[in-house]
């Protein structure tokens, strides 16, 4: 008796326990398996990164005019158009062929974009990408830029040109041995020519029915790709359609450098970059006056820094530590309304708390010679600025 | 004449650019003791030449993986040089 009803109680668990089969059920498992099988996910990537920099600086800036007395300003400020930028990257890969980057960029003053182009991998060695992009000139904007891989906390003044543009490109890197080599190339809308004689990015409308070609080729001689040397060069109209400047054209070189190795303890980490542009003889008038005038439109800039690290020192507040210095200069053309001779030397010593987030303790001391046309509206004098910055970066 | 003339040529020079271009592409060849080289040795080379040498376990599978086409694109890695970093980073 007692053996007959515990196999009916064991009898009614296990026929509790084993699944009902609910038709209704099915078949919405079945939508939804559908669903996600039309939405292909397994081909898409999304992810974000990007990064944030926040910052203070204290200025002080002397201008002595020629032949006149000093005035000096101290300021102070949390964050401005250098030392503040929140900018995140949206990454999305199709495969692994398709690559989309879109980075708005947000400085504290206004809100623009970076990168916005798509690329394609289209063969070993060959990237083919269109949109809108930092052109391949030099090392500092396309790779050092960022607040969490700059050693010190400002960007070196001069190096901005030729900047971001609309456009296509073919880049790609290749081994040459023991050696290696790159090429970035591309074909974009081109710079704008103002009236004063400066060049500048000319933005989203494109001021001319001619293109510019921009390139850059490295090579890195050494096995362990510690030097890489990089000649970058830029031709192309820069005359609005319709202007005064119908020929004017300008041409750009520029020859980077840089070397990263360590020597136990010490990391030692060398950034270059020497850039000229050339813009061809016009005149342009005064606003003074409105009568015509010319100069020699040349502009060279040029930046030097080293900085140091004891990457495998036992100490872990040592070995978190780095010493940076930098050397800039910015020559502009003389008798132009902008013409000065700059110089400007940085001493900075950062903190990294992990591999992509630091604190920078920088001093700046600029001196800015104006080598401008006064007679025709341009600002004479000397000035000279000390900063201190105490900066933040992350990348996230 | 003068504009057609200077037209024509920079077609040609673009053609011949681009020629040498791809005739250098197809010579370049690593040599043994480049192609021997492991992912961690190509990750510490070649991130430290911008940044700091990231931490495998700061992205995802996934994500390395597209970290790794956006770096390709930013420092001209070559695709072995990238495919053996990844490789590294999402072991």
């Amino acid at each position: 008796m007692v053996f007959t009803l515990g196999f009916s109680i064991s009898a009614n668990i296990v026929k509790a326990q084993q699944p009902s089969v609910d038709s209704a059920l099915m078949d919405r498992v079945s939508t939804l398996e559908q669903q996600i099988a039309d939405q292909k996910p397994g081909e898409s990537h999304f992810m974000v990164v990007g990064l944030a920099t926040f910052g203070f600086v204290q200025s002080k800036t002397t201008y002595t005019p020629f032949g006149g007395p000093s005035q000096s300003v101290k300021t102070n400020s949390l964050g401005d158009a250098d030392r503040y930028e929140l900018s995140p990257m949206l990454l999305w890969r199709h495969g692994t062929k398709f690559l989309v980057e879109f980075e708005p960029s947000f400085d504290g003053n206004s809100l623009g974009v970076n990168w916005a182009n798509i690329t394609y991998f289209a063969a070993p060695g060959l990237a083919i990408h269109a949109g809108y992009f930092v052109l391949p000139f030099g090392i500092y904007n396309k790779r050092l830029a960022a607040g969490w891989i700059d050693k010190v906390a400002s960007d070196p003044v001069g190096v901005d040109l030729p900047g971001t543009d609309f456009g296509i490109g073919v880049s790609g890197g290749m081994p040459l041995g023991n050696m290696k080599w790159s090429y970035d190339l591309s074909l974009t809308n081109g710079l704008q020519l103002l009236p004063d004689g400066e060049i500048q990015n000319a933005g989203i409308v494109d001021n001319n029915r001619n293109k510019t070609v921009t390139g850059r080729f490295a090579l890195l001689p050494f096995s362990n790709s510690s030097l890489e040397i990089g000649l970058s060069g830029l031709y192309g109209c820069v005359a609005d359609a319709g202007s005064n400047y119908n020929n004017a054209k300008t041409t750009m070189y520029g020859l980077d450098l840089s070397y990263v190795k360590t020597f136990k303890p010490i990391l030692i980490n060398l950034k270059g970059q020497y850039s000229r542009i050339n813009v061809n003889g016009q005149n342009y008038i005064k606003p003074t006056d409105s009568s015509a005038y010319t100069f020699d439109n040349k502009t060279t800039s040029a930046f030097a820094q080293i900085s140091i690290r004891p990457v495998t020192a036992g100490n872990k507040i040592l070995k978190n530590l780095e010493l940076a210095f930098r050397y800039v200069n910015f020559t502009t053309p003389g008798n132009s309304l902008w013409g000065q001779n700059y110089d400007e030397e940085d001493i900075g010593l950062d903190y990294w708390l992990t591999w992509r987030t630091v604190i920078k303790f920088t001093y700046a001391k600029t001196h800015s010679f104006s080598t401008a046309n006064v007679s025709a509206g341009g600002v004479g004098g000397v000035t000279d600025t000390s900063n201190i910055y105490l900066q933040f970066s992350i990348q996230f | 004449m003068k504009t057609f003339n200077s037209r024509k040529m920079s077609w040609v020079m673009i053609f011949g650019l681009g020629t040498l271009l791809v005739s250098i592409m197809n010579s370049c060849v690593e040599s043994k003791k480049v192609a021997a080289k492991s992912g961690p040795q190509l990750w510490a080379e070649n991130c430290q030449r911008c940044h700091n040498t990231p931490s495998p376990n700061s992205f995802s599978h996934e994500q390395w993986v597209t970290i790794g086409m956006h770096m390709q694109t930013r420092a001209q890695l070559t695709d072995k040089e990238r495919d053996k970093i990844v490789a590294f980073l999402t072991q």
